[in-house]
């Protein structure tokens, strides 16, 4: 993974020394709360609920070992000993104290982290699909672009007073899993005719209170202009974009405005002025930073070298964890790991300083200190011998980690909602705890496949809900909470929204809704149909008729 | 301001007196002037008056002391704003266009930024315009709501003054210019893109 040089570690502690200046300031009464919060913002750190919040980032979701101990040290020193792991693959601490996070900065900083740009108006973290580099379904690794844009957009003096928040996400394998149509710029790393490497670039996606699919800028990008195309895709919009209404300021509404053609053609003539300057890169410089990512030291396996056939004729639980939580890998003899955050009972995400531990030391012996963080809120060991598999099995199962149930209708994503969350409706978190009691039966859950299950508090969709198989979203009505269901959404590349169900549903409903629903599914499934599936096939109706016959 | 404003490139050439509105709440409301500045990083008083626009502003309203006076001012009554003694200094509000101005450039000594709200950040890219493509070397003042923690990126994309509100202490201020000692990219300091001094380096 990338390594920081003097560069990256001088602007990283200069940054720390920075805010410490700033909260000293503060303390003192020489910084006013109102002209703290941006500044504070910029440095991950939120006014929730109870206290606050600190969000740190890990860039494309990828961290060592040593910087999930460090994590861990964080959760036990500054918190109350656990961490919860976001939709866009960072982590949040719930508790910290204003005073300590200069301290907590400087410890991440120590391991080659921070939590620059991971709230306020400005670039924010670059995600990337959770399997880059191992992925079989890969066509080029996404990571080298990642970090090369991460590092333009770190502290960029002209684009840090954006009009809104602005994400930037890239893939690199025929399934999009990072969901690039729905962010302000979404790119897919691609080869033209010729071979050369590309990007398709789009731009104006995002969820929020208006979803909208990105619509291609750019068919494709040559590589060695990525930075500056960018620059001028920030430049008209930092210069467009509207100010007046923050529920109006994103990207998405000023593309929409113009209209896509219009937009392009002012990017275009922004992207003159500086396409072949300073900002050009050289096949050199992906070449060196390719080499931050380098293919692990794979063994040369045998296949059927493992003894799996045997494993998973003895043992259900782990058979069932195997089918469920582990992915095919490019190599022979490997496998990817999914790390489930979605214990029953426990807040989607959550994770304890212990089992932050367990898993640095999971990754340690048998994926080559490696981690990624998912945007389903789970964690991932991307490059797991099959012939480790039970043990690693059975250590993550001692944890309480191996649930298995990635993909289920149990593997939902969830924000913090109004447990946490100031800007709530209603809460989330436990109709995440009413759906996992409806499905305790594992093998129903099995025998009803993948389902992206997303509930979002409120409109601002930090829970994704538009683009889940199922979205639920939190709705307030005269100061009760009630739920809005829409079936159907996809954020894979055949990028959908969802279709809305019919009026919201009362708080303790909600389970037998999305219940109905999938017993409407089981009915009318044909062959190996999933969800999407068959709701792609019959429509809204025959789900929208059952949970209402059933609510009124 | 809306998002209709002036977007299609043809509005964007198009800079007629008539479609430039006065007065708007994006630019400063009524005459300001601070006690002291920040100059290239030094601590000096400040001598300039910065004129609000209204619908009924002349050059013969002035007053007879070094001002500042709003773009459309200075687009209509060039010659009369010329003639006055002292020096230049011109306005561009965060809903204006530098380009606007692209040909009256080598007469303006100061462009004059003002930020009615700190997190606009508009005129950040006012100024790299005007430092980079339109090549303007005189000075660039930031004024208004404008405090230590923007100093920094306001030097960055060009800007080489500072008016701070008269409350903030500017001595304090001083040390936003020694916050970052590397920065990744290219902006209107000189500063060289990470990757073409890597390349350098390898
Ligand atoms: S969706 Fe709403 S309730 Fe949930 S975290 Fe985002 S802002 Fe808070």
């Amino acid at each position: 993974m990338y390594k920081y040089d003097s560069v990256d570690k001088t602007i990283v502690k200069e940054r720390v020394a920075q805010f410490r200046d700033q909260v000293n300031r503060h303390l003192k009464g020489e910084l006013t709360a109102a002209d703290l919060q941006p500044l504070r913002l910029r440095n991950g750190l939120y006014m929730q609920i109870h206290a606050h919040m600190l969000r740190v980032s890990i860039p494309y979701g990828l961290i060592n070992s040593t910087q999930m101990r460090t994590l861990a040290r964080i959760a036990r020193k500054y918190d109350k000993g656990y961490g919860h792991f976001t939709t866009r693959q960072n982590i949040q601490y719930n508790w910290p104290e204003l005073a300590d996070v200069p301290d907590i900065l400087d410890e991440l900083a120590d391991v080659e982290m921070h939590a620059i740009q991971t709230s306020g108006n400005c670039i924010r973290n670059i995600s990337s699909d959770q399997y880059a580099g191992v992925a079989s379904d890969e066509i080029i690794d996404p990571r080298p672009y990642c970090e090369i844009i991460r590092q333009w957009s770190t502290l960029h003096p002209e684009f840090y007073w954006l009009p809104r928040k602005f994400k930037i996400a890239v893939t690199g394998a025929t399934e999009d899993r990072a969901a690039v149509q729905f962010h302000d710029i979404g790119l897919e790393v691609v080869h033209n005719e010729a071979k050369e490497i590309g990007f398709r670039v789009y731009v104006g996606g995002g969820l929020g209170r208006t979803p909208v699919i990105g619509k291609i800028i750019k068919e494709f990008l040559p590589r060695d202009d990525i930075l500056s195309y960018c620059d001028a895709i920030l430049r008209v919009y930092n210069l467009h974009g509207r100010r007046d209404n923050k529920y109006k300021a994103r990207i998405k509404i000023l593309v929409n405005a113009m209209g896509i053609d219009a937009f392009r053609d002012e990017v275009e003539a922004e992207w003159q002025f500086q396409k072949d300057g300073d900002l050009k890169l050289d096949d050199v410089d992906f070449d060196t930073m390719a080499e931050f990512f380098p293919l692990p030291d794979y063994e040369e396996l045998q296949e059927g070298d493992s003894r799996i056939e045997k494993w998973l004729s003895l043992d259900s639980r782990f058979k069932d964890w195997y089918n469920n939580n582990t992915v095919e890998h490019r190599q022979t003899g490997y496998r990817i790991v999914n790390i489930s955050l979605k214990e029953h009972a426990v807040a989607p995400g959550d994770i304890t300083s212990e089992q932050m531990d367990a898993v640095a030391d999971i990754a340690d012996m048998y994926s080559f200190g490696e981690i990624r963080s998912t945007h389903e809120q789970n964690l991932v060991l991307a490059d797991v011998r099959e012939q480790d598999l039970l043990e690693v099995w059975r250590a993550l199962d001692a944890q309480r980690l191996a649930t298995a149930n990635i993909g289920s209708v149990n593997d939902m994503i969830c924000c913090p909602g109004l447990d946490f969350c100031s800007l709530a409706n209603a809460s989330s978190i436990s109709i995440a705890k009413q759906i996992n009691e409806k499905f305790t039966d594992f093998n129903e859950l099995y025998d009803i496949g993948e389902v992206k299950l997303k509930m979002s508090g409120c409109m601002n969709a930090c829970g994704h809900h538009h683009v889940g198989h199922i979205g639920v979203l939190g709705v307030d009505k005269k100061g009760v909470e009630w739920y809005q269901l829409t079936v159907g959404g996809d954020a894979s590349n055949k990028a959908e929204l969802g279709t809305r169900l019919g009026p919201a549903i009362a708080k303790d409903k909600v389970g037998d809704a999305v219940s109905d629903i999938l017993h409407v599914y089981r009915e009318q499934r044909e062959d190996d149909e999933r969800l999407l599936d068959t709701f792609r096939r019959v429509g809204v109706e025959p789900f929208k008729e059952r949970v209402y016959a059933e609510v009124n | 301001m809306s998002v209709e404003k002036n977007l299609s490139p043809k509005n964007v050439a198009d800079r007629s007196k008539k479609s430039r509105p006065k007065a708007t709440p994006s630019r400063i409301q009524q005459n300001m002037a601070s006690a002291k500045a920040i100059v290239d990083q030094k601590i000096v008083d400040n001598f300039i008056v910065h004129i609000a626009e209204t619908e009924e502003l002349k050059v013969t309203d002035l007053p007879a002391t070094q001002v500042s006076v709003p773009l459309n001012l200075w687009l209509e009554e060039i010659d009369a704003i010329k003639s006055r003694e002292g020096l230049i200094a011109v306005q561009i509000g965060v809903d204006e266009h530098p380009e606007d101005i692209a040909e009256t450039l080598s007469d303006i000594d100061i462009i004059v930024l003002p930020f009615v709200n700190h997190v606009d950040g508009q005129a950040y890219s006012h100024a790299y315009k005007l430092r980079t493509r339109l090549g303007f070397k005189g000075q660039i003042r930031a004024i208004g709501d404008v405090k230590f923690d923007q100093l920094g990126f306001l030097t960055r994309v060009g800007c080489n003054a500072f008016e701070l509100p008269d409350t903030e202490d500017l001595q304090t201020a001083l040390r936003a210019f020694g916050e970052f000692s590397e920065v990744y990219q290219p902006s209107a300091d000189g500063a060289k893109n990470i990757f073409s001094r890597r390349r350098a380096i390898h």
